[in-house]
Formats: C-alpha cells, sequence, structure tokens
C-alpha cells in the first residue's frame, strides 16, 4: 500500500484498477548520464491491462514550484492481444494540461522492450517491487512483531518503465517527480480505436482521477473521503490543503504507539517536508530514497521512523530477490 | 432465510482460490442474503465491519465478520475477510490471505446477545502460530461484536 488501493472506486463508475497508481519510481542508471523512471499502477493485478482511455502521465517539475515543466505522457490502443503504447514529451505550459500534448519520443508494444535513442521503453506486467508487511500495518502496528509476512511477495503489478537522457529531464538536476492517470472527462467510449494506431486515439480533456509521489502519503495520513480529494488535487496545493492531515497523525500516532508524539510545531514542520507529495531527486546522484527512490529501497522502514516519531522503526521485511540488475529492473510476472 | 450450504458459501467467499477478487458482494445485504437479526427456526446471520488499522492511523481497509448460526443446532459457519477501502467505501476486492472461514462448534446465549465459538479447519488459513479457535461476541443490544484480528481483540459494529 504505497499507494496501492489507495482511494477505492478510482473512477466512476465501479473503479479502475488500471489506473491505480501503486508506486513511483526515479533511480540513475549506473555508469550513465541517464535516469530510470517507473509508473507502477493495476495493485493485485486486478484489471486484465491498462487503459486504453487513460492518460498515464509522469510529471517533473524543474524549478521547485511543484508545477510540472515537462511531463512523459504515456497511452495506450485498445488491448488485444497486446496493446501498442505511445511515449510523448511535453514541455512548459503542455506539461500541465490535462491533455495528451507533446512530441513523441518512443512507441511500443506491451511487454516488449523497445529502444528508440536515448530512450527505451517496457510497458507490460511485472513482479510488484513494493514490499510491506500489511497485516502488522492493518493490526495497528503491535509490538512484538512476530509474525512478519510481505503481503506483496508474490503480487503483480503493470508497470510502465522509461530510460531517459538527463538531457530530457531540463537543466536543473534538482527536480520533482510524480505520476498522475486522468480518464477523459467526456464518458462515452465511443472511439473507433482499432489497436493500429499506437494509441493516438486520446484527443479528449481528461480529468485527473489519481497521484502519487513519495510512497504511503495518501494512503497513511488522508481519511475517508480525504484520499479521493488528495488524488484529484495538485502538488501545488498541498501545503495549503493538506497540512491538516498530516500534522493530525503526526501529533497522535507515536503516542498511540506506546510512544511520544510529535508536538504541533514539530509536526508542522515534518509536514512540510512530506508535502507537497512528489518525489524530489537530483539525476546526478545515485543515492536512494529521499534521493528519488530506487527499486529496494526501503521505503516504509524510513518513514515508519518519522511518522511514529521512532515508536516503530522497522516492518521487518526486505526488498525482494527478483528484481533484475538491467533494463527493466522490476522482476518477471510470477 | 434461506440456508446456506457450506459449499456454496466457500465458493462464494473464495476461499482456496487465492482469488483477490473473491465477490463477495458484502455493499449489499451479506453473504448470507439477508439482515442480521431474526432467529426463526433458531437460526440468524450477523454481518459486522470495522475499519483497519484504525485507531490514530485513518483506516485503509474494512474487516468484515459474517456468518449464519443454528443456535439450538449449535452449528453454521463464520467469515472473517478484509476489504479494501475504508468502511463507507468498502469494495468487494478481498485482500488475499486475509479470509478465514470457521465451523461454528458452540453457541451460548450471552448478555445482549450471543457467544459464538468455530474452528478453522483449513490450516493454510491460519498465521504462523494461530489459534484455530474462533470467539465472536455479539452484544445486539449495543450493535457491537467482538471478535480477534491477528491476535488483536478487535471491536467491530453490527450492520443490519
Amino acid at each position: 500500500m504505497a499507494d496501492h488501493l489507495d482511494e477505492p472506486g478510482l473512477s466512476p463508475p465501479g473503479g479502475d484498477p488500471s489506473i491505480d497508481i501503486t508506486d513511483v519510481y526515479a533511480f540513475k542508471k549506473s555508469g550513465q548520464d541517464k535516469s530510470i523512471l517507473v509508473m507502477a499502477v493495476n495493485p493485485l493485478t486486478l484489471a486484465p491491462t491498462f487503459n486504453h482511455r487513460a492518460l498515464y502521465q509522469l510529471e517533473v517539475d524543474t524549478n521547485g514550484d511543484a508545477r510540472a515543466d515537462i511531463a512523459f505522457n504515456i497511452t495506450f490502443s485498445r488491448p488485444h492481444s497486446e496493446q501498442r503504447v505511445k511515449v510523448r514529451r511535453a514541455t512548459g505550459d503542455d506539461a500541465r494540461e490535462n491533455e495528451v500534448e507533446g512530441g513523441t519520443i518512443i512507441t511500443g508494444r506491451t511487454n516488449t522492450i523497445v529502444t528508440r535513442g536515448a530512450y527505451k521503453l517496457f510497458a507490460g506486467r511485472r513482479s510488484d517491487a513494493f514490499f510491506f508487511d500489511l497485516a502488522w500495518f492493518l493490526a495497528g502496528l503491535p509490538l512484538p512483531h512476530t509474525t512478519v509476512a510481505d503481503f506483496f511477495a508474490m503480487a503483480n503489478v503493470d508497470a510502465i518503465v522509461l530510460e531517459v537522457p538527463n538531457s530530457a529531464l531540463g537543466e536543473n538536476p534538482n527536480i520533482g517527480i510524480w505520476g498522475r492517470t486522468l480518464l477523459p472527462e467526456d464518458d462515452d467510449d465511443d472511439d473507433d480505436d482499432d489497436g493500429d494506431d499506437h494509441g493516438d486515439d486520446h484527443d479528449d480533456d481528461f480529468a485527473q482521477i489519481e497521484r502519487m509521489g513519495r510512497p504511503a502519503i495518501n494512503t497513511v495520513f488522508m481519511a475517508g473521503a480525504r484520499k479521493r480529494q488528495f488524488n484529484r488535487s495538485k502538488p501545488h496545493n498541498d501545503a495549503a490543503e493538506f497540512t491538516g492531515d498530516v500534522v493530525g497523525v503526526l501529533t497522535t500516532l507515536g503516542g498511540a504507539l506506546g510512544g511520544a508524539s510529535y508536538d504541533a510545531a514539530t509536526a508542522a514542520t515534518i509536514a512540510g517536508i512530506l508535502l507537497p507529495d512528489i518525489l524530489t531527486y537530483n539525476y546526478t546522484s545515485a543515492g536512494g530514497f529521499l534521493n528519488g527512490r530506487r527499486l529496494d529501497d526501503d521505503v516504509i522502514d524510513i518513514e515508519l521512523g518519522l511518522v511514529t516519531n521512532g515508536a516503530r522503526t522497522t516492518d521487518g521485511v526486505g526488498a525482494h530477490g527478483d528484481l533484475l540488475a538491467n533494463f527493466p529492473f522490476l522482476g518477471p510476472p510470477h | 432465510m434461506e440456508k446456506m450450504n457450506r459449499r456454496k458459501f466457500l465458493t462464494l467467499v473464495g476461499v482456496g482460490s487465492g482469488a483477490v477478487a473473491a465477490g463477495a458482494m458484502l455493499s449489499g445485504p451479506g453473504l448470507f442474503g439477508g439482515p442480521s437479526g431474526g432467529t426463526s427456526s433458531g437460526t440468524f446471520s450477523f454481518r459486522a465491519v470495522t475499519g483497519l488499522p484504525g485507531g490514530a492511523l485513518p483506516s485503509y481497509a474494512s474487516y468484515v465478520v459474517e456468518g449464519n448460526v443454528n443456535v439450538a443446532a449449535r452449528s453454521g459457519i463464520v467469515a472473517r475477510s478484509v476489504y479494501a477501502g475504508y468502511p463507507g467505501a468498502m469494495t468487494t476486492i478481498a485482500l488475499p490471505g486475509f479470509t478465514q472461514v470457521a465451523r461454528v462448534t458452540d453457541v451460548r446465549e450471552a448478555e445482549g446477545g450471543f457467544e459464538i465459538t468455530g474452528v478453522i479447519d483449513d490450516a493454510s488459513q491460519l498465521r504462523p502460530g494461530e489459534d484455530p479457535v474462533v470467539k465472536v461476541q455479539l452484544d445486539r443490544s449495543r450493535g457491537l461484536a467482538r471478535t480477534r484480528f491477528l491476535g488483536r481483540d478487535v471491536g467491530l459494529k453490527i450492520h443490519a
């Protein structure tokens, strides 16, 4: 539950796991002036494919204002035996539009690695790299923690893995990254997409359904209907709209777990670190979370200690052993 | 109320399939096809829900305990499952590995309701060291139920 199933019923009607973002990763490719960007969706692979009507978007903030300056817009064709996928890169105002903007940088088919110039793409089913003892969390993080189990050990996701030259991420190496999924505002599925158009039939105006930067922000800090409000909002509004939610948890959780909760001032300071919900990343550094996020970074342990004020420091599970040394890095599906 | 045999019940909750979407349509009347309550013919059904983890953390999922119990025969079935979504926005997505089905072995009247005892026969549904004996206390006068979740006592709200 980095962001898995963070808002049941992500889109009307009936919910759509194919646009439910589970995780976003960003890390430096070893020995090269390139970065790997990953957006995983479809928790527990409840949906059969990517949504051919959706816009999957990796947003990049290059100047620290929590607004997108570069967007990688990913679309899919209607599923047959496979889906065609197209990645466009938009900049400036186009990056902030709820539309499929930008020039095409790479195209391909699902479950196939493709290379075009300095770009490389994989979109398809993979092993979920996220690891967490979900049962322990659901039980309220009790101690002693005797029955350690990784809920996601055998889980799959649908992942979009994009290798990009760092020059495509802007001149300033200190950037922020988050993922969005959007659906057409017009709910009619009346396009004539025959699957042979590389996902070109996406000329609608879209509405944001889901977003995620860092893991477990929505799932841990937002309660009830706030989860949906968070998903529909933009990072540059996070501080104004959601600081209270984060502070509310931080000022009670440590005490509830037998430790000490943060005072309000400290909680507000930490909320200022956690929000906006953007994955900060210096693309010249191979350091992991909070500098970007590598597939094996133990983000839960890092966040547990922070969120609980040290009352809990580990969930006891570690990275999966099926990660690959090379592109697409995520392990094969189970 | 129509009685449901064990085979049909197990099919409904997806036990043994490992399926994520167990298909248990909990947003409606519940697995047992009717509201909690009536003890006609000595049989009653119940359904109780609470959010997990709760407490200081916002609920992420819903813990659902439901059953169909024959008081006179001291028999029936109790099922415990975890569904994605907090109470009020609960989905039909049963999180894998959390569904347990217990065969009722005893039913006793208690203050305000009943105390139900059962046993989980399928060891694959148990976590290491987990007691296969299931106890559910139903205080129908207050609309509350109590059972355990991963070794912790949990209070649930009985839904009519």
